[in-house]
């Protein structure tokens, strides 16, 4: 193990030493490592080499414990002259535009955030826009608002028993199938409110592409491939333009909500005393005092 | 280092006889020269099992070939497996963790030099053991040379009644000596990483490339003892009568596979984990940002540590496991995904905004982050019971672990010696050749792993000598054959950039790349000490620290 030499330990902590102790260079690893391996390949060869690896292994033991017993054999070496200093070319370092404090130059992304009412507020806004686009499918294709509230609450069936629904029924009023696709719908739509307003401060440059129309069709992708599984009466009696449109319509007024309220700040860059709700004198130091204690 | 020092030392080597420098290289304990002397030894082995790949390839490359016999094929494929695995990418990945891990703890040396020289010289006697099977083989029955029952070696293929002469003793004792050096270096590299970090270097301080080769090395300790276990209890059941994995006596050939691939699945992460390393330390400095999410980085890295050592089974789907057996193994293989692709967000994390410099290094970690995803995916497949079922023992296979360790470790690898190279010699590397090399293996490599997919789905059987013309496999072996010329041109290419730059390269300077980690603060190469004083450092980039001392990242950590 390399050490500080007798000078060295002496100027620690105030010069550089001009040398310096390393392992001294040794054969008796090597010794040590060719007898074993010769030990083994005479299972192989011969007897005869196995003996010469054993007589090798013995040296190399001895030879390398002498190595280090009594003492650890060292060599000094002389320290080179290094004066070249560790800097760079690329001085300039952009700044965070957003700083949260003159002095800080970094932050951890987003600054600030939309609040959880706001996502709510997105949400329940947003799917009443994608209602009314529903609706609208409803009275234009079946002449019957009730067409895809039924279809969205026919979630409850199974694949078997889709098959007794009719038409009939299903542009008719049902308490229970009304109930369920509102529960069902506002769920979803305040859930994916919440989603909106955590995500849309990552995507600051375009919002409303990012929640009116990117998400949308990947979702309704999404929802594709798995619709039959989800909903077998949905899947079988769904007309896709229109969902899209009304996923789309959610989106851009989810967003176009969201993006309106005023934005909070995030808790990562305050201090931990800070986000911890600890009042104390003394707790925080300001980096002024602190640089000036010297 | 400054000129006149490297001036200095220059003269004074050119001045001294042969025998000396040789000497000085032979009885070194300095972890520098031992980490130089691992990869070049790895480097040789390197294109010893490139030629045996060629070999394969040639015999493959047309139906009904016989460019060499069934027999060379056999111990072609069994040695160009023993070689890339035990002797070109660990001892490759040791001798750069030997030669980094010291520089970038801020420690003078690793914590037991002379073990760590003891340790090198097993792994290099190993390798010269298994290759003189070529000549000594054969023993007193005159049957065949080198190994020629497989890289796993399955029972009862070693027997004695099949594997006659000592060919198979060669394989194993081989593996045996190697393996006590794997496990030398991993214990220096453990006590090293833990115990002689600089002052300040916490744990949460650490370089990624240290807490992964300390992932690592304790992977290493867990899994090469089974495997050295059971290469002694193949060696009893040849020699001494027992019956471990004799099925004709009450042994068990499949207890044989359970000890290999307990070693042989975390093998794969042993060799892949420094691999992350290399991109954890490169795609920052060419991104010009810190790693994206260092604590998860860490956390993936350990989980994937331990989950590894619990997905060994899948190799054996096909052996007539229990459905509950199948259903956790494979659970397990699918769930390493989830630390690995957390590890592929991080470094897409990490370019993503960042001023991206297309430098070789920075290449060869943009081909690995796709290749290796694309690798992870076909894993992900074979991980799958009732997949693996229909395409084990395919040439599917043989592709999916290529995509692995050549399109995922070998160009990590290259990557590594072209970021770290001007540090070792002191020389720049050629751009110009290197993106040469980049393009070519680039190319070679796809062309011939991407299309040797294909005649793995249409059924072609892995080590097949040869086949009868139009089962549709003909042009796809003649194809994977060519881009395996093309990644032998490109090795070349590097080879020659290798010599030739470190002759006539540019200086590289203390720092060519603008670098953060400690091993960028002093000389090129670094002086036997690496310190003349041990620093102090107060955060994950001690040199932007010094760089930038108007916002360090001390400030903010």
């Amino acid at each position: 193990m390399a050490t500080l030499s007798s000078a060295e330990q002496k100027d620690r902590g105030t010069y550089t030493p001009s040398e310096i102790e390393v392992p001294a260079r040794t054969a008796w690893p090597l010794v040590l490592a060719f007898g074993s391996t010769l030990l083994f390949a005479g299972l192989l060869t011969s007897v005869s080499v196995s003996v010469l690896g054993g007589v090798l292994a013995i040296a190399g033991c001895v030879g390398w414990f002498r190595e280090v017993f009594p003492h650890e054999h060292e060599e000094v070496v002389p320290i080179l002259a290094d004066e070249t200093p560790i800097t760079t070319e690329r001085r300039v370092v952009d700044s965070f535009p957003l700083a949260i404090a003159p002095d800080q130059l970094r932050a951890w992304l987003p600054v600030e955030t939309y609040p959880i009412s706001a996502g709510l507020k997105g949400g329940i806004a947003g799917g009443a826009a994608m209602a009314v686009i529903a609706c609208l499918y409803g009275l234009i294709s079946q002449a019957s608002i009730w067409y895809p509230i039924n279809l969205l609450a026919a979630v409850v069936y199974s694949r078997q028993e889709a098959r007794a629904l009719t038409p009939e029924w299903l542009n008719s009023f049902h308490p229970w199938m009304f109930l369920i696709a509102v529960i069902l719908h506002i769920t979803g739509s305040t859930l994916v409110g919440l989603l909106y307003g955590a995500m849309l401060p990552m995507f600051a440059r375009r919002p409303i592409v990012l929640g009116g129309l990117i998400v949308p069709v990947l979702w309704s992708g999404l929802l594709y491939s798995t619709m039959d599984l989800l909903n077998p009466v949905l899947g079988s009696h769904i007309h896709w333009v229109w969902f899209i449109a009304s996923q789309v319509a959610f989106g851009v007024v989810a967003g176009l909500v969201v993006v309106r309220q005023s934005r909070v700040r995030t808790h990562e860059n305050m201090p931990f005393a800070l986000r911890a709700g600890i009042e104390a004198p003394g707790m925080m130091e300001t980096r002024g005092e602190g640089e000036n204690r010297s | 280092m400054s000129s006149d020092a490297m001036a200095i030392r220059t003269a004074e080597a050119a001045g001294r006889p042969w025998v000396e420098i040789l000497h000085e290289w032979v009885t070194t304990v300095d972890h520098k020269r031992l980490g130089v002397l691992y990869i070049v030894y790895a480097l040789v082995f390197l294109v010893i099992g490139g030629i045996e790949a060629v070999i394969i390839r040639i015999q493959l490359i047309r139906p009904l070939n016989d460019f060499v016999s069934p027999q060379v094929f056999n111990r072609m494929f069994t040695m160009h497996g023993t070689t890339m695995i035990f002797f070109v990418a660990m001892p490759v990945l040791f001798g750069f963790a030997n030669y980094l891990v010291p520089l970038m703890v801020g420690a003078r040396d690793m914590a037991f030099p002379r073990l760590n020289a003891f340790s090198f010289w097993l792994s290099a006697f190993g390798g010269f053991l298994l290759y003189f099977s070529f000549v000594g083989g054969s023993g007193l029955y005159g049957a065949g040379n080198a190994p020629d029952v497989g890289w796993w070696a399955y029972a009862p293929l070693t027997s004695r009644a099949f594997s006659p002469g000592h060919s198979t003793d060669y394989w194993t004792i081989a593996l045996l000596v190697s393996g006590f050096g794997s496990i030398g270096t991993a214990i220096n590299l453990i006590t090293t990483i833990l115990c002689m970090r600089c002052p300040g270097m916490t744990l949460g301080r650490m370089p990624l490339l240290a807490w992964l080769n300390l992932v690592m090395s304790g992977m290493v300790l867990i899994a090469l003892t089974p495997l050295s276990a059971a290469q002694i209890m193949l060696l009893a059941d040849r020699y001494l009568g027992s019956h471990f994995f004799d099925t004709q006596a009450g042994g068990s050939a499949t207890l044989w596979m359970h000890f290999f691939w307990i070693f042989g699945h975390p093998e794969v992460y042993i060799l892949i984990l420094p691999c992350f390393a290399f991109m954890s330390e490169i795609i920052p400095v060419f991104s010009r940002k810190p790693i994206f999410g260092y604590p998860v980085m860490v956390g993936a890295s350990v989980c994937i540590g331990f989950v590894s050592m619990s997905v060994w089974a899948h190799h054996m789907f096909s052996i007539g496991m229990t459905s509950y057996a199948n259903a956790f193994f494979t659970i397990t293989t699918l769930s390493v995904g989830v630390p690995t692709g957390i590890k592929i967000f991080n470094w897409l994390g990490t370019m993503w905004g960042g001023r991206i410099q297309f430098k070789t290094p920075m290449l060869f970690s943009i081909a690995f982050l796709f290749q290796f995803l694309i690798a992870g995916l076909t894993g992900i497949m074979l991980g799958s019971a009732a997949f693996n079922w229909q395409l084990t023992g395919s040439y599917f296979v043989v592709a999916h672990f290529h995509y692995v360790i050549v399109g995922g470790i070998l160009f990590a690898l290259f990557g590594a010696f072209y970021y770290w190279y001007p540090k070792i010699t002191g020389k720049m590397l050629s751009e110009t050749l290197g993106k040469i090399h980049f393009w070519l293996f680039f190319i070679g490599f796809h062309m011939t792993f991407d299309l040797m997919h294909i005649p793995g789905l249409l059924g072609m059987p892995r080590r097949i000598y040869t086949y009868e013309p139009g089962r549709g496999w003909d042009t796809w072996n003649l194809l994977v054959t060519i881009g395996a010329l093309i990644q032998s041109i490109a090795t070349l290419v590097f080879v020659a950039n290798l010599i030739i730059s470190y002759f006539k390269g540019r200086d590289a300077g203390n720092d060519p790349w603008d670098a953060w980690t400690l091993e960028w603060s002093v000389s090129s190469p670094p002086p036997e000490y690496n310190f003349a004083t041990i620093p102090t450092v107060a955060s994950r980039r001690p040199l932007w620290d010094i760089k930038h001392p108007e916002d360090p990242d001390s400030r903010y950590e």
